[in-house]
């Protein structure tokens, strides 16, 4: 038997062996694992709680800086932070108190209750600069952080805010920076600030993303990982191949990107009930649909279940209406409309007008023009043409503002949600109209049952008020509820994450080895 | 002065106008295009006076010939701007980015004349065999593909399946072999158009140049083939291939913003295609104008070194200027 090896064998083995020593190699490398690398859809904007770009730049400073509370692993819970106490005395005054010896990073010193003044004042009560915070809206009724020692202070409020625990102490606008830093550091501290966290930031750079290290002066549980690299990553394609090739750990990722991945070995999907909401909403100020009847109509023509079909692969829950299961005051028993044509077109009738000529306003992203042309589909059997008007975000997102709002027809919207009911409702008051109450939604009933929402402390009846302030909005047909949408987080199976409900909110820090 | 002198400053003062033009149309455009700065970059959260103040930093309250004004003005004394959400300068944010852009663009440029100057001269020099029509046929396929699709094939098969290569970013700063490992497949992907059209062009320019009497006469005085193909064919053939690169610097930036967002590379396109869709015109002012800078500076290098390769073309321009 002759046994040759030829040139060609002899590159395929040595092509082999050097694959097995690399992919050996990656093994191995896996099990002591010290630095996990996630994505962030947004390029890193300024990590300062008062002039964040979104949650994107919040996940990664909410591990940089402390908070007097911060929620607990994967919960909305909180428990103490920065705080070692938090009193509410009365429903306009909480008193604090800091542990002691909470140290800034680059030699910027302890943590005073100076520095939560300054944090907390800074976002409108006493801005630096003049510059207001385009966050104001989370620190509604403060009036000022009275310092009443080195390490104790009270939280004073004009009016009481049954939700600043959620959205301010405990979440990005809670972030206690440093004083001293701030100032010294000016615009300088957006890419290098200083906390006293549990990690810290060794560099960030444009379309890169941001790489934190442990802080090591970090008198809380120390997190699992010496290096987070966060990186910038557009494109959502690019980050299903980086997961699968095993250069990213975690992306939260669309459904239709994050199924194929389900039978990758090594990789672990999740799915999470998004915190967002998405809706058709009608401009209750241009004719025809000014007239109830209409609007009415609209909402018995459409099938949300099929539009969440065509637009989610059916994977994204659906939505009755604004307040969602795990926020207080959701409302269980709202009315789940179905597919009645015939009932739709007796309402146009009643109103004269058995034809209609409109548009839908769209974001250019295959979610919504999928749901927009099925939408299209069902409006046209009940009468009502609907030409679609397909925008880009720099476009859209100003479709429904000022004058030019007034000639918005339909629309679909996306917002992302807070686990508190007066963040939810607060676009849609009729302050907000002409900015983001596009279907001009205007309901003195609704405006005076958010107010008495916010100042309501006690939680049974703040989700009544809540629950009667959506029936207001169920009575003008003005919102199709479509879906909270879904978020799917995938993952390397050999790192657990940790976000709050929703996976819009990270915690990074508290991410450890699976 | 003398002519090379004179050249030079007419050049530089169309550049200068090129400049300033594009700064107009962009300007104006700014204008036009729909779209409010503060909606596209702060989002819902941003209150009225928030928003108000932003459009004030940005000069937006300003009518647009006043904006370009101000923007020359600061030009002059090299400053670029500020990006208003981060605060950062834009020469900054720029200047972050656009060494990845000039790697990624030399890079390409590099790979497709490597591989596409020997492939064209190879075809010409073997007219109407089967080489010639496969490579016809492969060079077309690779001009008609788009680069993002190429890209998109390349991490499937380098970084998937036979995981060789990295997916992500432009590697760690400072370890150069890392940052060379993650240049390989951008590179590849945004050169494989260049490879098929230079490989076209050369194929052309060597047929057509073949059939010059200086190459009979070369030929007749019983030169080698090499010698006649290599030393006095290619070089004239080359002329259009550089022309035709000096044009596709530009084009190379345009198609390399799909390129690095498919591989999350950091860029000039991509910090351009950001900067649209978010409305953040300083950012896009800035880098507008550095891509303005870098095309018609290259254009008038690619116009210089026609002269350097042929001494006749600097003779005839010469001649032209003096009215012979």
């Amino acid at each position: 038997m002759k046994n040759i090896i030829s040139r060609r064998d002899l590159l395929g083995g040595a092509a082999a062996s050097a694959a097995l020593a690399v992919s050996s190699g990656r093994g191995a490398l896996a099990q002591q694992k010290t630095s996990i690398s996630v994505r962030i859809d947004r390029d890193v904007t300024a990590l300062d709680p008062a002039f964040r770009g979104g949650p994107h730049d919040a996940n990664i400073f909410k591990s940089v800086y402390q908070r007097l509370i911060k929620q607990k692993d994967n919960s909305a819970e909180t428990e103490l932070d920065a705080a070692s106490e938090l009193k509410q005395v009365s429903p306009t005054l909480i008193e604090f108190t800091l542990k002691p010896g909470q140290m800034f990073t680059d030699g910027y010193g302890e943590m005073t209750a100076e520095d939560v003044k300054f944090s907390f004042e800074r976002f409108s009560v006493s801005p630096v600069d003049g510059k207001v915070s385009p966050y104001k809206g989370d620190w509604t009724g403060l009036t000022g952080v009275e310092v009443t020692g080195k390490y104790t202070g009270k939280i004073v409020l004009s009016q009481p805010n049954a939700g600043l625990y959620a959205i301010a102490l405990a979440d990005g606008s809670g972030c206690i920076v440093c004083k001293k830093a701030v100032l010294e550091r000016g615009v300088e501290h957006n890419i290098k600030p200083v906390g006293s966290g549990p990690y810290q930031v060794i560099s960030v750079e444009k379309q890169r993303g941001a790489v934190l290290k442990r802080n090591p002066a970090y008198t809380g549980p120390k997190p699992t990982f010496e290096e987070i690299k966060v990186n910038f990553i557009q494109d959502p394609k690019t980050a299903e191949l980086a997961l699968r090739s095993g250069e990213l750990d975690f992306a939260v990722l669309p459904p239709a990107v994050a199924e194929p991945m389900r039978n990758v070995s090594g990789l672990v999907v999740d799915q999470a009930p998004g915190l967002a909401y998405i809706w058709l909403g009608i401009n209750m100020e241009k004719a025809p649909f000014t007239d109830l009847r209409v609007r009415q109509a609209i909402r018995l023509a459409l099938d949300v279940d099929q539009m969440l079909l065509a637009g989610f692969n059916g994977k994204a829950p659906r939505l009755n209406t604004l307040v969602m299961a795990p926020v207080l005051g959701a409302w269980t028993e709202a009315p789940v409309y179905k597919r009645n044509v015939v009932e739709a077109k007796k309402l146009l009738a009643e109103a004269g007008h058995p034809a209609i000529k409109t548009r839908i306003t769209i974001l250019n992203q295959p979610a919504y023009q999928t749901m927009a042309l099925v939408a299209q589909a069902l409006l046209r059997e009940v009468g009502i043409t609907a030409e679609l008007d397909v925008q880009e975000g720099g476009t859209y997102w100003e479709a429904g503002k000022g004058e030019a709002g007034k000639n918005l027809d339909l629309f679909m919207m996306r917002f992302n949600g807070k686990l508190d009911p007066n963040f939810l409702m607060q676009w849609f008051v009729s302050g907000q109209i002409g900015t983001w109450n596009w279907q001009r939604f205007n309901s003195p009933e609704f405006d005076r049952l958010y107010q008495e929402a916010i100042v309501e402390a006690d939680p049974a009846k703040r989700a009544a008020i809540v629950i009667k302030a959506q029936q207001e909005m169920d009575k003008s047909a003005a919102f199709v509820w479509l879906t909270n949408d879904v978020a799917f987080p995938v993952r390397r199976a050999t790192v657990k994450p940790a976000y709050l409900p929703g996976a819009i909110d990270w915690q990074l820090d508290r991410f450890t080895a699976a | 002065m003398n002519d090379t002198a004179r050249y030079l400053l007419s050049r530089l003062v169309t550049t200068a106008l090129i400049v300033l033009g594009a700064m107009l149309l962009l300007f104006t455009l700014s204008a036009i295009v729909p779209g409010d700065p503060a909606t596209a970059l702060l989002g819902p959260q941003a209150t009225p006076e928030y928003a108000k103040r932003f459009i004030m930093e940005m000069g937006l309250d300003q009518p647009w010939y006043r904006r370009l004004f101000i923007f020359l003005g600061n030009l002059l004394v090299g400053n670029l701007g500020t990006d208003v959400l981060s605060g950062r300068p834009v020469t900054a944010i720029v200047g972050a980015v656009i060494p990845y852009t000039f790697i990624l663009t030399f890079a390409s440029i590099g790979l497709a004349v490597l591989i596409g100057v020997p492939l064209g001269c190879y075809a010409a020099t073997h007219r109407g065999s089967v080489a010639d029509h496969a490579l016809a046929f492969v060079s077309v396929a690779f001009i008609a593909i788009p680069s993002f699709v190429i890209a998109i094939f390349l991490l499937l098969i380098f970084s998937i399946w036979l995981d060789w290569l990295p997916v992500l970013g432009a590697g760690e700063a400072g370890n150069w072999a890392d940052q060379a490992k993650r240049l390989i497949l951008p590179t590849t992907a945004l050169s494989v158009g260049w490879i098929g059209f230079i490989a076209r062009l050369v194929r052309s320019s060597m047929l057509e140049v073949m059939g010059e009497s200086y190459i009979r006469t070369a030929r007749a005085y019983g030169l080698s083939n090499s010698m006649v193909t290599y030393k006095y064919a290619l070089k004239n053939a080359c002329i259009p291939t550089i022309a035709v690169l000096g044009m596709g610097i530009g084009r190379l930036l345009g198609g390399a913003v799909l390129v690095e967002i498919v591989f999350a590379r950091p860029g000039l396109g991509r910090l351009i295609f950001d900067a649209i869709a978010t409305r953040n015109f300083p950012v896009l002012q800035g880098a507008v104008l550095v891509v303005v800078l870098i095309f018609v500076v290259t254009n008038l290098l690619v116009d210089l070194s026609y002269s350097a390769i042929d001494p006749r073309i600097r003779r005839n321009t010469t001649s032209e200027r003096a009215g012979r």
